[in-house]
């Protein structure tokens, strides 16, 4: 018969106090802590200086047969301004815009060009913002009239022997296209000391090759614009959902996505937590085994009590660690619906369902609780930090196979697989949360949780055996592999 | 009524097939220290660890406080493994409060109580010291102090003498003569002599895993042989004593070691030198020691494991 744990609580906190503290009073503890905040505010404020790090390149056409570098010029300007527009578009959806007003804005776009859209943002985006969009429209290609027709001339440019005059500065000539005409053809070669340089050269054939499929469509009448043109005519398709509102018109939005962002983001976070939470355990768990004080402690401490304080310590640590993530997170999360339109918080509060809460934390507890327990096991069997790893690679594959089932279950919510990682004790928490969505019923998600509640206990207590053993025996994973030969194959053991 | 602070009854374990501790019975007396003596590998660390309860007998009972050992007994106990180590991130006195704390000490009582403690045995620049920053023997004080600031009554120390220089060796006596003043029970074990010998009333001696020996110091210096040294430049010496030895040996400085016969009595001998006109240039009876009385009780092979470790 099982018989349950006996605990003093006191005890239990105390040890829980003293894991806790002995990490959270280090100086390493809190560079951990402040180090997303760091990052966030440096990939920031940074953002505008990263796109500078690659300096302006600058190329020259030289074009002997004087029919083909005003194309390439033109393409660069045509490719510009589409960059222009997938940077702007990009801003429009972040914001939350409907299809419509984006629609609207591209008009605009195409006729006033992007100095009339950005008066527009002024104010309302930063202007660091408005920089990277200039920026990335503007490219680091710059195309300069060949300063010489001679191309041997033109070399001593590219070597860096003789430099370019722009806007009163020396700059070096990155690369030179010649166009030439060959026995009847046109030919091109791509001269550049910058082994790595191919914007341009990949510029010129994208040319020739558009030039080439334009030349076909002629022989048969037809244009490329008149191609574009057929494509536009096509039906577009509206997704319907019979399982939504008849009021609100059935329509499939954006803010249908969100339940599935929200339950994997939860599956996400439960996941991350255990995943650290056990990690910790373990690195606890040796240290306290090298320290060798669990002796001293254990006359003084039920083994049970060190276990509950170590994960009760640990899960308050960790918790502590996750703190700027989740308030990351969560930043994020509320800046993403509050500027959405109103179905957007609509649905996120519907997502917020009783359902989700109570096996949120449930399921933390008791994942945390099960792969916890075999940590703290596996650490009480380990003597260094490489034994650790050897003991709990086969559980760490597990552990990070779960994880998998947040995609599936964001691509996919009705996969039988997902429903059996759903029951899979192992892949139950992650599981059970990710297809909330597809609203399980609540005997489904109960049953799921007492299989592993269960097996929690089972894993305690077999966990409570292999810490005692480990602890005292100071064998470590040779007792446990003695153990095997010894009683399993009856093999004799050398002492 | 007086509850016995440990009673170990025919006591046995078994590792893998081997016998660590076999049959092993004593009690330990309220206001007793005792020393439990044997080479490394005898069973001691064994047997302490069965007292605590931190493993189960194969055979035999325990009894701390007059029950199975278990959590009615912490708080009641201190207790100072072999093994040595600290929790690398506290400082000294967070480890002696934690631990005063964990045996039942109120926060509020046990901070001060780590200061008084340290401040009275040399350690009070290490107050705030992180115990990985410490050096190998205050860190050993420090654990040693983490494990008796609660003051409770009945304490088991295994090896506290180990890995501490000569000085700190005689400061951990004068504890232990500090805490029996106080009426406390002490067992500690040992393979070094001379401290149990200074230090207990009662020796316990342990080789291969059974007991050898229970009783007073007294009784056990009983077990050693008498020896004499005794020197002459007359060659009838050795003819004159040799009825009142078992055994002689020859000294490097001429003289002779006599390992005396149960009865014989140095008066007798020193009687007979006169009256055969035997001029004496020494004549030294030496006391017996412990160690002597543990070769007489298990053997050379065994003793000499003992001066191994003590070397």
């Amino acid at each position: 018969m099982v018989s349950l744990p006996q605990l003093d609580m006191r005890r239990v906190y105390l040890i829980a106090r003293r894991d806790f503290l002995g990490y959270v009073k280090t100086w390493g503890f809190w560079l951990s802590f402040f180090m997303p905040f760091v990052f966030g505010f440096m990939g920031f404020f940074m953002s505008g200086a990263i796109d500078k790090i690659e300096p302006t390149r600058y190329e020259t056409i030289l074009d002997e047969t004087g029919q083909y570098a005003q194309p390439i010029l033109d393409l660069k300007a045509e490719r510009q301004k589409k960059i222009e527009w997938k940077a702007i578009e990009t801003v429009l959806e972040f914001t939350n815009m409907s299809e419509e007003g984006i629609a609207g804005y591209k008009t605009r776009y195409e006729s006033e060009g992007i100095e009339g859209l950005l008066s527009d943002f002024e104010g309302a985006l930063p202007s660091s913002q408005i920089d990277k969009i200039k920026n990335s429209a503007q490219g680091n290609t710059r195309f300069v009239d060949p300063p010489n027709t001679d191309l041997e001339v033109l070399k001593d440019y590219l070597k860096g022997d003789t430099t370019l005059v722009i806007d009163g500065e020396s700059q070096k000539l990155n690369g030179v296209l010649h166009i030439y005409e060959h026995e009847g053809k046109a030919k091109a070669d791509y001269w550049s000391g910058n082994v790595n340089s191919k914007y341009v050269q990949r510029l010129a054939e994208d040319y020739f090759e558009d030039k080439a499929e334009q030349e076909y469509l002629a022989s048969g009448g037809l244009s490329k614009d008149g191609l574009t043109q057929a494509k536009k005519g096509t039906t577009s398709i509206q997704a319907f959902d019979p399982n939504k509102s008849a009021d609100d018109g059935q329509a499939v939005t954006k803010a249908d996505k969100i339940p599935l962002i929200v339950a994997a983001v939860a599956s996400g976070i439960l996941w991350l937590t255990i995943f650290s939470g056990a990690y910790m355990l373990l690195t606890s768990m040796l240290e306290e085994k090298l320290n060798k004080l669990m002796e001293m402690m254990l006359a003084t401490t039920r083994f049970s009590e060190v276990i509950f304080g170590k994960l009760l310590g640990v899960a308050a640590l960790t918790i502590t660690a996750m703190l700027p993530y989740i308030a990351i997170g969560i930043f994020a999360a509320i800046l993403y619906v509050v500027q959405g339109p109103p179905e957007f918080m609509t649905q996120f509060k519907a997502s917020i369902t009783p359902k989700l809460i109570i096996f949120f934390f449930v399921f933390l507890i008791l994942g945390y609780v099960f792969y916890g327990a075999l940590f703290i096991a596996l650490g009480s069997l380990a003597e260094s930090m490489q034994d650790a790893q050897t003991l709990t690679t086969p559980i760490m594959i597990v552990l990070t196979a779960c994880i998998l089932v947040v995609p599936m279950a964001f691509e996919s919510p009705d996969s039988p697989l997902l429903t059996f990682a759903a029951w899979f004790p192992l892949s139950a928490p992650f599981a059970a949360i990710a297809r909330l969505p597809m609203d399980p019923p609540w005997w489904e998600l109960a049953l799921s949780a007492f299989f592993l509640f269960l097996l929690s206990i089972g894993v305690v207590a077999l966990a409570g055996r292999i810490f005692r053993y480990g602890v005292l025996s100071g064998s470590g994973v040779k007792g446990v592999t003695d153990w095997i030969k010894r009683v399993i194959f009856r093999r004799k053991v050398k002492a | 009524m007086t509850i016995t602070p440990l009673s170990i009854q025919n006591v046995s374990k078994f590792f893998a097939g081997k016998t660590a501790v076999d049959d092993v019975s004593f009690d330990v007396n309220p206001g007793e220290i005792i020393g439990f003596l044997g080479p490394n590998g005898a069973g001691k660390t064994t047997t302490i660890r069965m007292a605590l309860g931190l493993i189960k007998p194969d055979e035999g009972s325990v009894k701390l406080f007059g029950h199975a050992p278990g959590a009615h007994a912490f708080g009641r106990v201190a207790f100072l493994p072999e093994e040595r180590g600290l929790y690398k991130k506290q400082t000294a006195r967070e480890t002696i409060a934690h631990m005063a704390r964990l045996n039942g000490m109120k926060g509020k009582d046990a901070f001060p109580l780590a200061d008084k403690l340290l401040d009275r045995y040399g350690l009070s620049e290490a107050k705030r010291k992180k115990n990985k920053d410490m050096s190998k023997g205050m860190a050993q004080k420090v654990q040693l102090l983490a494990a008796i600031a609660h003051d409770p009554e009945f304490y088991i120390l295994d090896e506290p003498f180990s890995g501490l220089d000569p000085v700190n060796q005689q400061v951990l006596e004068n504890m232990v003569r500090e805490i029996a003043e106080r009426g406390r029970t002490i067992i500690f074990s040992t393979h070094v002599m001379e401290h149990a010998e200074r230090l207990c009333d009662r020796i316990i001696l342990i080789s291969g895993g059974r007991k050898v020996f229970d009783g007073s110091t007294d009784e056990a210096l009983a077990q050693a042989p008498r020896r004499m040294v005794i020197g002459s430049e007359d060659s009838r010496l050795r003819e004159a004593v040799s009825p009142f030895a078992d055994h002689i040996e020859d000294r490097e400085d001429g003289g002779l070691t006599l390992f005396l016969k149960r009865e014989a009595d140095s008066h007798e001998i020193l009687e007979k030198c006169v009256g055969a006109k035997i001029k004496l240039a020494r004549f030294e009876p030496r006391n017996p020691t412990l160690h002597e009385a543990f070769v007489a009780l298990v053997g050379h092979d065994e003793a000499a494991k003992m001066d191994e470790e003590v070397l």
